[in-house]
């Protein structure tokens, strides 16, 4: 599964799995996603805390290779902005997918915007911050 | 009462499609790196050439290399003693190089995933909200986003277009800026306990209960 192709099927199959899985818990919906944030309803809260400890016991059994990750000067103020993004819009970068998907169409604001944020922060960054942020998807 | 999954399902159904990702590719699942890069699709189609072209190149060294040593080797001796030994060094060689081709290769996983398999990520993941969606009768068109955008944010559609807008922005840029989001950081880089993905998720999940508690009693 190393292979193009392979990686082609599992991203396939990934992306699938994960579109139907956060619809079904429910991270495209404003209001559980705010229930969630303020802890009035623990139910999306736990389904993350519980897949992150289900992961770092599977991969800790694995021994799944660990990934090169560095402190930067980028991670403390972009996940500041990320989490304000996140609160006011409902989305972080697959929730907006998910919401056109269910038919809220104002989503497609968000893509736009998501979008453009990226592009900024590419600028921004060649110009001005010169960091080297890493990436997840390695 | 909602229609949604209990949580230890929902819990189940994000760790096995990490773990499956992880295991199957080597990989770590990111999808603000997936846009990212589907985004710069014009830079990432000259390094994936680069990368091709550097392949090739090596390829090409390593069959040059074979070659030669198979030329010495197979050549009458004339210096028996001498060239014996170097045939061997040769051969010897010729045959470490298949591991040594080996070893960028078990690191060659480290690169990025190809590029169209990051934009078939991201249409993947529309299909599959669509079919929850569509499967549990929750699609529906619509120009809001639902009665809890309008009660807890606003009610007026101009507000709600720049609050959307705004907020796609800082998750954009604040995504990329942090090197990864939810998926990346939260579920991949929580998962392997590495140090800049668990300060991350403590960041923006703090940030967004903060904002969500603003939002809610405050504003």
């Amino acid at each position: 599964m190393r292979t193009r192709g392979g990686v082609l099927v599992a991203n396939i199959i990934a992306g699938l799995a994960l579109g139907y899985t956060v619809a079904n818990i429910g991270y495209g919906d404003y209001a559980e996603l705010n229930r969630m944030f303020t802890f009035q309803d623990l139910r999306m809260l736990l389904a993350f805390a519980g897949a992150v400890m289900i992961i770092v016991m599977v991969f800790a059994v694995l021994r799944v290779r660990r990934t090169p990750g560095r402190i930067h000067g980028g991670v403390i103020p972009g996940a500041v902005m990320f989490g304000t993004g996140w609160a006011i819009s409902g989305g972080c970068p697959a929730i907006p997918i998910i919401q056109v998907a269910s038919g809220y169409l104002p989503a497609l604001i968000t893509i736009a915007g998501v979008i453009i944020g990226m592009w900024l922060c590419h600028w921004a960054n060649s110009r001005y911050f010169h960091l080297d942020r890493g990436s997840c998807g390695l | 009462m909602n229609h949604y999954w209990p949580w230890w399902a929902g819990a189940i159904g994000l760790a096995l499609i990490t773990i499956n990702y992880t295991l199957t590719t080597d990989r770590s699942l990111g999808v603000s790196a997936a846009w990212d890069r589907v985004l710069h699709w014009r830079s990432e189609r000259q390094l994936e050439r680069l990368d091709a072209q550097f392949t090739d190149d090596r390829a090409l060294v390593e069959a040059l290399a074979a070659a030669t040593a198979g030329q010495f080797a197979s050549s009458p001796a004339a210096h028996p003693p001498a060239s014996a030994v170097h045939a061997d060094a040769q051969a010897s060689g010729q045959d470490a190089a298949p591991g040594a081709g080996d070893e960028p290769a078990s690191a060659a996983p480290v690169r990025p995933a190809p590029l169209i398999t990051q934009a078939a990520l991201l249409l993947s993941i529309f299909v599959g909200g669509w079919v929850a969606a569509v499967t549990a009768g929750r699609f529906q068109l619509r120009l809001d986003m639902g009665d809890g955008f309008r009660q807890i944010v606003t009610d007026n559609p101009t507000t709600m277009v720049s609050l959307l807008f705004a907020g796609g922005v800082l998750v954009g840029f604040g995504t990329r800026l942090a090197g990864g989001c939810s998926s990346g950081h939260g579920l991949s880089g929580c998962g392997r306990l590495r140090p800049v993905s668990i300060l991350a998720t403590a960041v923006f999940f703090g940030t967004a209960v903060f904002v969500s508690f603003l939002l809610w009693k405050v504003i």
